[in-house]
């Protein structure tokens, strides 16, 4: 068994708008003089270190957890899960 | 998710040739159910939507009532039932965004919000308690961002709506007469688009919503800005202000088709416009996609060229969107543009005014045998029974609801949720009472009596504060109305509902039809929402702390209407019976005996029976008040019945009054000269709430540990799954 640390990355699917990172860029970045920032999009992050035999089991499992508890709407969210070992 | 084939054939028909992709869009967006009203609108003209109060303008999308002094309210009520079954969040708070900018689009400030939640039983379904408890948080997170104070609706659980939700949403708008949109348009005025940027989120919803919901084709979600909301708020009142909106429609279901049709159809104008004029958050968008995108937050505003340079200034000042995207032409044709080519170009009143449906309807078989009755074990605890209750989603304290939104913002709020009905304090020193009530066990049970009843209990609940009915909102819900057995209910609430409406001289000021409410297992119960808006002309009855000495006394006949109970339904897992039957002319009576108990200050708190019957509202009495009280189950007024009936039966048009001995001959004699049932049935003191028959103790229970129960249930079966 190691130790991975995966992180599952939630952000509204393209297409979706994005209230949060419209405000960070309009009303924050483009009002100081980084003129150069066309686009901010947020999102949440979710640090697991978990205990597994492999890297795509880690992944596999973290991905079955965050379905089975409703972490993200699937309707709503697009998830990325990268696997680090530790 | 498009055209049915007679209708395409209706369309090519009328304008005598192939329509473009765009303009099947458009009429599809249009000719929807959610849009068009096909099914229902040849029939919801039966009821009454004159009053002397009411005020008509064309192009509204709200009711609008003459409340005096040169002050109108205005009031609307929407549902958004398959976005918040899809996503719960968004599509609860995304409903709130709706209905705020129709009561805005007529020139008001939106002063309330309600909202009447409906969901599966959240005691088994997981599915359900996610639904509840996001859908609470989007409209609290909306609302409160908003500064609109949310102060009352309702929640229902019921496994009719399992893996589906239902959210209504109602609010009230407040304004001087003078500022509403006279909704015009001139010669060379122009059509402008302020806002959010539109993109591909919520494309297709409103065929969305007239399609049954099927798990894989969940498209439509939409996400909430309540921040661009509130600006576009404070943006179009003051273009109100400066006179300089003509005409202003907001942009809901069906997005720009919509609104560039309707708002066309009811000015009897016709409007050009280029999509490549409208602000748009992705570079690609097809035509199509920006005709039907449901992006929220945005209003289309008719103004003239002259008053443009100011309009762009206020918009600029409040950081929304503005773009000219059109103008005004008098050829009654929807033009839609991209540069100088034509995409659509249709005549309005075919665009706007699909083919109504004349729908078969027939009995549904069910209700044969539904009012049958079945023996039941005698209750051998009834104090037991009763804490059950008291302790099940649909009675327990709604407090964990409420308590997350802002009741107070705006500083109107007299009266707080968790009573009858909420008062606001209006500018000409006036009161306005409100209160949406929907009861589907018992509309299942009989569509006609329990549509009724649930307008009656609407009545009653403002009623309790001191208002006098002066309009309602219905909102329909129902099951796929090709269904000749569905359709049937929806007539027969709709009649009812009229024949009350009529009988009482309550205008009906604001609706909506949401159809095709099915779920995975079948259709829900009918659900007819209602909403009942009261005036107070002096001074509304703020509820009074109830000590000790004081009298409870009953007003009105409790029956033998079993069917559609909580003591059925959720003790004995029974759905049957005779559902309860509104008695017209002991309604009035009751009503204007409270009304006038009410302004002759006789009273300290008045509270309507309802869910649960008597025991459950004499207990909601003595645990709001942490006092309590002895009932004696023998003088209550009504047939002869058997202790479960007399508890628990939820008879209408009764009303608990707590009030100071010393009144006691006064209210006597002024019911007395009414002709009214009613009897003094207990006394307030003690610290248990008890019911005897005769001499026989009935329930024994003690007030703090019962409160605690009725508290926190609900708060521990939504957090921690248990109660």
């Amino acid at each position: 068994m190691a130790t991975f640390n995966v992180h599952v990355t939630i952000e509204n699917k393209p297409g979706i708008s994005d209230p949060e990172g419209d405000t960070i860029l309009n009303d924050l970045v483009l009002k100081g003089t980084h003129k150069t920032v066309s686009k901010i999009k947020t999102a949440k992050m979710l640090k697991f270190t978990i205990k597994e035999k492999d890297k795509k089991t880690a992944q596999s499992k973290i991905q079955e957890i965050c379905d089975d508890l409703r972490i993200y709407n699937p309707m709503v969210s697009k998830v990325t899960v990268d696997v680090f070992e530790n | 998710m498009s055209l049915e084939e007679q209708e395409l054939s209706e369309l090519k028909s009328k304008i005598g040739r192939n329509p473009t992709s765009t303009e099947l869009q458009i009429v599809a967006a249009e000719w929807s159910e959610h849009c068009s009203y096909k099914s229902s609108k040849r029939h919801l003209k039966m009821l009454p939507m004159d009053g002397p109060l009411v005020i008509k303008e064309k192009g509204y999308d709200s009711g609008v009532l003459d409340v005096g002094d040169g002050y109108v309210v205005t009031a609307h009520i929407e549902s958004h039932n398959h976005p918040s079954a899809v996503e719960p969040y968004g599509g609860a708070a995304t409903g709130v965004g709706g209905v705020i900018r129709d009561i805005l689009s007529a020139g008001t400030r939106p002063i309330a919000i309600f909202d009447g939640l409906r969901f599966g039983n959240i005691e088994k379904d997981l599915q359900a308690r996610w639904l509840f408890k996001n859908a609470v948080t989007g409209i609290a997170d909306y609302g409160n961002c908003l500064g609109i104070p949310t102060i009352g609706g309702e929640v229902e659980f019921d496994e009719c709506y399992e893996n589906y939700a239902l959210v209504d949403v109602a609010a009230l708008g407040f304004g001087k007469k003078e500022n509403l949109i006279k909704n015009h348009a001139k010669k060379d005025d122009i059509v402008v688009l302020m806002g959010g940027a539109t993109g591909r989120d919520g494309i297709g919803g409103s065929q969305f919503a007239s399609d049954s919901l099927e798990s894989e084709d969940r498209s439509a979600v939409q996400i909430p800005d309540p921040f661009i909301e509130k600006l576009i708020i404070e943006a179009v009142l003051q273009a109100r202000d400066d006179g300089l909106i003509h005409a202003m429609k907001d942009l809901g279901g069906g997005g720009l088709s919509c609104a560039i049709s309707e708002t066309a159809d009811a000015l009897d104008i016709g409007i050009e416009m280029d999509v490549d004029k409208v602000h748009t958050r992705e570079s690609d968008m097809h035509p199509d996609e920006i005709m039907v995108s449901e992006s929220q937050e945005r209003m289309l505003v008719v103004t003239s060229k002259s008053k443009l340079k100011k309009l762009e200034e206020i918009c600029k000042k409040f950081h929304i969107g503005c773009s000219v995207i059109g103008q005004v032409k008098f050829d009654h044709q929807m033009h839609v543009t991209k540069g100088k080519k034509t995409f659509a170009n249709l005549p309005t009143d075919v665009v706007a005014n699909a083919t109504l449906l004349d729908l078969p309807s027939k009995e549904p078989t069910y209700l044969k045998t539904i009012e049958t009755e079945k023996k039941f074990k005698p209750v051998s605890d009834y104090s037991k029974t009763l804490m059950k209750l008291l302790a099940s989603p649909n009675i327990a304290s709604k407090i964990w609801v409420y308590g997350q939104y802002d009741h107070e913002v705006g500083i109107r709020t007299v009266v707080k949720p968790g009573a009858d009905a909420a008062v606001l304090r209006l500018d000409n020193g006036k009161y306005l009472s409100a209160k949406i009530d929907g009861n589907p066990k018992q509309c299942y049970i009989n569509p006609r009596e329990g549509a009724i009843g649930c307008f009656e209990e609407a009545c009653r609940n403002v009623v309790c504060t001191g208002a006098k009915p002066i309009g309602m909102l219905d909102h329909l819900q129902f099951g796929n109305p090709k269904d000749p057995e569905i359709f049937w209910t929806f007539l027969e609430s709709l009649k009812g509902l009229t024949d009350f409406a009529k009988s009482f001289g309550i205008p009906c000021v604001g609706g909506k039809v949401s159809l095709y409410n099915e779920t995975p297992s079948g259709p829900i119960k009918p659900t007819p929402v209602i909403g009942v808006i009261g005036l107070i002309d002096k001074k509304p009855s703020v509820p009074q702390k109830i000590s000790k000495g004081d009298c409870l006394l009953i007003i009105g006949d409790t029956k033998d209407e079993m069917g559609g109970s909580e003591f059925f339904e959720y003790i004995h897992k029974f759905v049957g019976g005779k559902c309860p039957k509104v008695n017209f002319d002991d309604s009035k009576k009751n009503m204007k005996s409270v009304l006038s108990l009410i302004k002759n200050n006789l009273v300290k708190s008045v509270h309507d029976c309802s869910k649960g019957g008597l025991a459950v509202a004499v207990s909601e009495l003595t645990m709001t008040n942490q006092i309590g009280c002895k009932v004696s189950l023998d003088k209550v007024p009504g047939d002869k019945l058997d202790v479960d009936r007399i508890l628990f039966s939820e008879s209408h048009s009764r009303y608990l009054l707590a009030f100071e001995k010393k009144n006691l001959a006064q209210i006597e004699s002024l019911l007395n000269k009414n002709k009214v049932s009613f009897k003094q049935i207990g006394q307030f003191g003690g610290s248990d709430i008890e019911f005897s028959n005769k001499t026989k103790s009935i329930i024994k229970l003690n007030v703090e540990r019962t409160r605690k129960t009725w508290l926190h249930s609900l708060p521990n079966l939504v957090l921690h799954g248990k109660k």
